[in-house]
């Protein structure tokens, strides 16, 4: 069927069209009898996903430039969001198994809750594919209206079809006493002080300001797409970059996957006294942390950065203090202060190995926790360090793993040759803490391995021996290309926010046919403020209208 | 007098200038019909005292923020008590403005009881004034809160108005089963807000009347460092009589309340939580006190809340009313989404090291914007005016207030530090 949408006016419009572009009449046939409020929107023109023969393209775009869709959308996403929250999510948690966590901790609910994969909502792939699916809304959305909008408005006649202006919400009609042209004329001053732009056609006037508020929301919805797509690329790989490492007192770091060493210097937690505190918290016996920091030097790897068997080249690029609040920043490298642990922990031990009958000692080596020697020779004795335990435990298995990379509980595997020994050496395993030879039973374990406990032991004998890393401190490593994009997109957002809520687009038409005057105004929001604008203006004219009467409820045709 | 002390003697005032000016302003509308009165004159001359007074509130409570971010040198929003009661300031403020441009007396008798509500929400939370933690110790602090606050203060003014209008607009004679419905939904509206008044009230009595109960409860706990399982006894204080004990526990000492010596029940086990047993018998109460309060009005008024109101809104247009709910939500979208998302994003970013984290704060704040997205949209490009307009914009607040109380009270997360004890 061919619509015929040609008006009367002689202007040939669009299919979709519901007020004509040039006149401003409507053009249903069922809207022309009503005779309520014209629907203003996009200034009634036709959307560019109105077309007569739709093809799959053009489904496909009227599915999403569909706001009915995109509500639906906006609250399928908050509801999906609102599951998220009702149990911890998994990336909460590093070391866990949530397939017994949410079992366990909330019974059958939680193993619903995991077993419907909502325990990762936001990771799932029909969360990201509704935040595509909003993204793809807001693109197609924006152009099927911007663009015909855009053009209503660049062209607008300044002669509008009387049923267009008194179906407007704001309408005055009345008689004057002077020739309609000479009126029209007079009316141009009295707007321009409110700041309209007036245009002028014989006997009819079109006053509009702030038209630029009309793209608001189209400013807006770019600035989400920028901001959508940013967060989408985020996830390629290099561009994003988010370890937590552990950075002793004293030592320099390297950082893995880069060229960058840390040192941190010094780590300090510092208290709120008690003279800052209010008599009531006082009262409460509550510590409360005031500061965390660390010093820390950050370097670059200037030459023999993956040869083993060389001390890298180091160049001091950064000093910086990270606290919370303050991380360091270097060429898109960031350092946050993540926690700290003040639990002294081994640096070093220099034990001696000591003749168990006699009690003789064949004297002492030092050994670093964090970077030991392979081999150690100790008076006639060759000590091989065959495998080491930063964080000593026993697997299901009962086999020795280390659980961290953290010296909390050394132990030292050494491979023992010499006088009195087996020809191919025997085993022994060392706990340099006190703790860890009781709770790991070290004799039972030397027993284990071959008895030498019984000839052999090392031991430290003085705790001028012992060397401790004082604090440490975790920083948050990251990398994050993509943020500079983020923070565009969102200010985008912002300034179409502004635009489009704190302005609005006011429209005034007049038209004075023989005597009579009529008038019609339209404004995006806040008529109240319109129509105390129109009844003033009127008032200069010396025409009395009062602010509510100018109200158009939709009842006179 | 320091500081802290003339901030607690200006909450006070504020309080109570709050209290008086509801007054004023519910004698500004309904003595309109008095008898020997020119109800024009009336109205103006209350309108202009209860405005007075109210500003004068407002006053009172600008000098109680200062004062106190005078004494503990920080903006007070860093806890429960601060934030609440920063927030019923902002609603104060929103109302100021949106009465500066509207002038309707009528939006005063049905804004004070909200911001009256929350600032005594607000002193149910322990009043000391806390140190701040290395992460609140930001200048993010101020900006993000306090610019939340303000557009969630613009949503609770677009909240009264909507709730104005719907009672002004429902027909309460109405027999019909559409109609019937909208009674019920208003009616339960208000009756939501009665319950929060009657937590309010259930604390504060038995906090006057010095009310304690305490429980032990054991939390077996696994080290596998060592082990071994290490016993650690909890402490759990109750200051409402307990219907519900906390999860496994025995109580220590309780003081007997109507002959109740040991709690009805037990919480149940998946309310494991910290404090989880009290926030769940502190519900109770406030339920039941509710319940009790909502019965004496209607045995006082003898008809529903909703019908007993609906005369007071008579006079005013309700066209002006959705205008106004929907000219302060569109006031305050903006500043929402720059307070509690842009900004909270950098901050997030600064402190944490990820602009977004999935916090449940965090997605309820962007819940709270996607609800009020949807309701521009709806408005905007589907012609959602009037009443269907107001109900969202009705059941937009009640998704803040869970975003500001709900969050704290049942999920916690990297927020919970904003005091919910």
């Amino acid at each position: 069927m061919i619509e015929n949408t040609k008006c009367e006016c002689g202007h040939q419009n669009r299919v979709g069209t519901v007020l004509c572009e040039a006149c401003g009449k409507p053009l249903l046939e069922e809207d022309q009898q009503q005779g309520g409020l014209l629907e203003m929107r996009y200034d009634g023109v036709a959307r560019r996903s109105q077309r007569a023969n739709p093809n799959f393209i053009d489904r496909v775009w009227n599915f999403f430039s569909s706001v009915k869709v995109a509500i639906y959308l906006i609250i399928i996403t908050l509801i999906g969001a609102m599951l998220g929250t009702i149990f911890e999510q998994e990336s909460n948690f590093i070391n866990f198994d949530p397939s017994t966590y949410y079992k366990n901790k909330y019974g059958t609910i939680g193993e619903i809750y995991y077993r419907l994969g909502l325990s990762h909502t936001y990771e799932s792939w029909w969360f990201i594919l509704l935040l595509v699916m909003i993204g793809a809304s807001l693109v197609i959305c924006s152009l099927d209206r911007v663009l015909p909008l855009y053009k209503a408005l660049s062209k607008q006649k300044v002669r509008k079809h009387l049923a267009f202006l008194t179906r407007q919400k704001i309408v005055y009609q009345g008689e004057i006493n002077e020739d309609g042209e000479e009126w029209v004329q007079r009316a141009v001053q009295p707007l321009r002080k409110k700041h309209y732009r007036v245009y002028t056609d014989g006997s009819a006037l079109l006053a509009e300001k702030q038209r630029f508020s009309r793209w608001g929301p189209y400013i807006i919805h770019i600035g989400l797409i920028v901001f959508l797509l940013a967060v989408l690329f985020r996830g390629l790989p290099g561009l994003h970059l988010d370890k937590h490492y552990w950075f002793p007192e004293g030592e320099i770091t390297h950082i893995p996957d880069t060229n960058l060493y840390l040192k941190n210097e010094k780590f300090s937690v510092e208290y709120y006294s008690e003279d800052e505190m209010s008599e009531d918290f006082k009262a409460r016996g509550k510590v409360v942390p005031k500061l965390f920091e660390t010093q820390a030097v950050l370097y670059e790897c200037t030459a023999d950065c993956d040869d083993p068997s060389k001390e890298p080249q180091l160049r001091e690029v950064k000093r910086h203090a990270i606290r919370v609040n303050d991380p360091l920043s270097y060429k898109g490298l960031q350092a946050y202060q993540f926690d700290f642990d003040l639990t002294p922990k081994l640096r070093s031990v220099q034990p001696a190995l000591v003749d168990v009958k006699t009690g003789e000692s064949y004297g002492k080596f030092k050994l670093d926790m964090r970077n030991p020697e392979r081999e150690y020779k100790v008076g006639p004795y060759r000590l091989t360090l065959q495998n080491k335990y930063m964080d000593f435990s026993l697997n299901d298995e009962g086999k020795p793993v280390s659980i961290s990379g953290e010296p909390n509980a050394p132990a030292f595997l050494f491979l023992i040759k010499g006088p009195d020994l087996p020809e191919d050496g025997a085993q022994y395993i060392y706990f340099p803490k006190q703790i860890d030879k009781e709770r790991f039973q070290q004799d039972a374990i030397n027993e284990q391995l071959g008895g030498v406990q019984s000839k052999l032991r090392l031991d430290v004998l003085g705790m001028e021996d012992v060397d401790f890393i004082e604090a440490s401190s975790y920083l948050n490593i990251r990398v994050d290309r993509a943020m500079p994009f983020v923070w565009v997109g969102l200010g985008i957002v912002m300034l179409g926010l502004v635009i489009g809520f704190y302005w609005q687009h006011r429209r005034i038409w007049l038209r004075v046919d023989g005597r009579q005057l009529t008038l019609g105004g339209h404004t995006t929001k806040n008529w109240f403020g319109m129509r105390r604008e129109v009844s003033a203006f009127l008032q200069s004219m010396g025409v009395e209208a009062d602010e509510k009467s100018l109200e158009n409820r939709g009842k006179h045709p | 007098m320091n500081f802290l002390e003339i901030s607690r003697v200006a909450f006070m005032t504020a309080f109570l200038l709050y209290c008086a000016a509801f007054i004023f302003y519910v004698v500004a509308v309904t003595g309109k019909t008095w008898r020997n009165r020119d109800p024009k004159r009336h109205e103006k001359k209350w309108g202009r005292i209860s405005f007075a007074v109210s500003s004068l509130g407002l006053l009172s409570h600008f000098v109680y923020c200062g004062t106190r971010w005078a004494y503990s040198g920080h903006v007070p929003v860093s806890n429960m008590y601060e934030f609440m009661t920063f927030l019923s300031m902002m609603i104060m403020v929103a109302f100021t403005i949106v009465f500066i441009i509207y002038r309707k007396i009528l939006l005063g008798m049905f804004a004070l009881p909200l911001a009256i509500i929350i600032m005594a929400y607000a002193a149910v939370f322990p009043r000391d004034v806390q140190p701040l933690i290395p992460s609140l110790r930001s200048i993010w602090l101020y900006i993000h809160v306090t610019l939340a606050a303000t557009g969630e203060a613009f949503f609770a003014v677009g909240f009264v108005a909507g709730l104005m209008y719907l009672l002004r607009a429902v027909d309460f004679k109405a027999t019909d089963k559409a109609g019937r419905r909208q009674k019920w939904w208003v009616e339960f509206t208000l009756f939501s807000i009665i319950i929060v008044l009657g937590f309010i009230v259930s604390v504060f009595a038995f906090r006057a009347a010095g009310y304690e109960a305490v429980f032990v409860q054991n939390q077996t706990t696994i080290d596998t460092q060592v082990e071994q399982n290490s016993t650690i006894e909890d402490k759990e204080v109750y200051n409402l009589p307990p219907i519900v004990g906390p999860h496994q526990s025995e109580p220590e000492h309780i003081q007997p309340f109507l002959g109740m010596k040991k709690p009805l029940f037990d919480a149940p086990s998946w309310m494991r939580g910290e404090t989880a047993g009290r926030k769940l018998n502190t519900i109770i109460w406030a339920i039941l006190t509710g319940i009790v309060l909502y019965l004496l009005l209607r045995l006082i008024l003898r008809k529903p809340l909703g019908t007993a109101l609906s005369p007071a809104v008579r006079g005013i247009d309700p066209d002006d009313l959705d205008e106004i709910s929907y000219r302060a939500i569109a006031i305050g979208f903006p500043i929402f989404t720059l307070g509690a998302l842009i900004f909270a994003m950098i901050w997030a970013q600064q402190a944490w090291g990820r602009f977004w984290g999935w916090d449940p704060k965090e997605v309820w704040a962007l819940i709270t914007w996607l609800f009020y997205s949807a309701y521009l949209h709806l408005r905007l490009s589907r012609g959602f005016q009037g009443r269907k307009s107001s109900w969202l914009a009705v059941l937009g607040f009640l998704v803040v207030m869970f975003t500001l109380v709900g969050v704290n009270l049942i999920i916690a997360g990297l927020h919970s530090y904003a005091g919910t004890d």
